[in-house]
């Protein structure tokens, strides 16, 4: 088993954004979209994000982040990168918003823009095609956050017959306004990393991110 | 017809999430796909669900779309001909 290195931390709650441990947004008021404030927050420039439902908001935030210190610009093509995400809901947010277009036979219009969202893999999608990511993209969907689960997919994503060094990896979870978000940047190469990637690594940046009660 | 392309205008910035634009951003004669506005396919079906839901004008086919969805003036022109609702 080769070793994996942990170079870029994004963790999104409810209402915090972090990156690398350091505290970028708080979300202002609870009425508030807040994927659309964490956009505008990081004056972001990419007219498609509005499209999207929320899961792929938060993936596309946090990928933003992830992706901000790889070196290269999000349009060079990455052919030894992967994206491969977790979650517990699919895209059940955004399924919830396409039921409401078919609901009433007397104002049946269901929404094509809302309907291409009803896939939880999308956000890979979206990512990869954000950042020109050609290596593998899979979405899992797994009953809870487990950092050994993400340990196997990491294992499994690193292809060495394929040349896959550097991967997106994480939770990207989003429903009916909770938002539970991990994603790591992490590669085989040591240098400039901010950790060895391990179960308790994983398990510290997610509790990072924990509401205290 | 200025109203009707006014409104249109607000129609295609709210259904097809364009939120960084305004009606003032969007000219009445510049082509909606391609170089235009930019829009997708995805975005044309949406449009034909906006002619149906808003103007009861039922498109037989996706093709229609292309003359119609020339410009948001003639897309005006046609649901001014043939609205129902």
């Amino acid at each position: 088993m080769e070793k994996k290195y942990i170079h870029s931390v994004v963790r999104i709650t409810n209402n915090q954004l972090m990156h690398n441990g350091e505290l970028l947004l708080t979300r202002s008021a609870e009425d508030s979209s807040w994927p659309v404030e964490m956009y505008r927050g990081l004056h972001l420039q990419y007219p498609k994000f509005f499209k999207m439902d929320n899961l792929c908001k938060v993936g596309f935030l946090a990928a933003e982040l992830a992706m901000k210190d790889v070196g290269v610009s999000p349009e060079t093509e990455k052919p030894d990168f992967s994206v491969l995400l977790l979650n517990s809901t699919s895209s059940l947010d955004n399924d919830i918003s396409y039921q409401q277009t078919i609901a009433d036979e007397t104002n049946y219009f269901p929404s094509p823009a809302v309907f291409v969202y009803t896939l939880a893999n999308i956000v890979t999608g979206e990512i990869a095609i954000r950042h020109k990511i050609k290596g593998e993209t899979s979405f899992y969907i797994q009953e809870k956050f487990s950092p050994a689960t993400l340990s196997d997919v990491a294992e499994l994503g690193f292809m060495p017959h394929k040349g896959i060094r550097e991967m997106l990896i994480g939770w990207v979870d989003f429903l009916e306004d909770k938002c539970d978000v991990l994603l790591f940047r992490i590669s085989v190469n040591p240098e400039n990393s901010i950790s060895e990637w391990t179960d308790e690594e994983v398990s510290r940046w997610y509790e990072a991110g924990v509401q205290k009660k | 017809m200025d109203s009707l392309i006014l409104e249109l205008k607000e129609e295609i910035i709210k259904s097809l999430n364009l939120e960084e634009m305004t009606p003032e951003d969007i000219d009445s004669d510049a082509p909606l796909f391609g170089e235009g506005l930019g829009l997708d396919s995805i975005d044309a079906l949406e449009l034909i669900v906006l002619m149906e839901r808003n103007y009861g004008i039922k498109l037989a086919n996706a093709s229609e779309g292309k003359s119609i969805f020339q410009s948001v003036r003639v897309m005006a022109e046609y649901i001014s001909k043939n609205r129902t609702k």
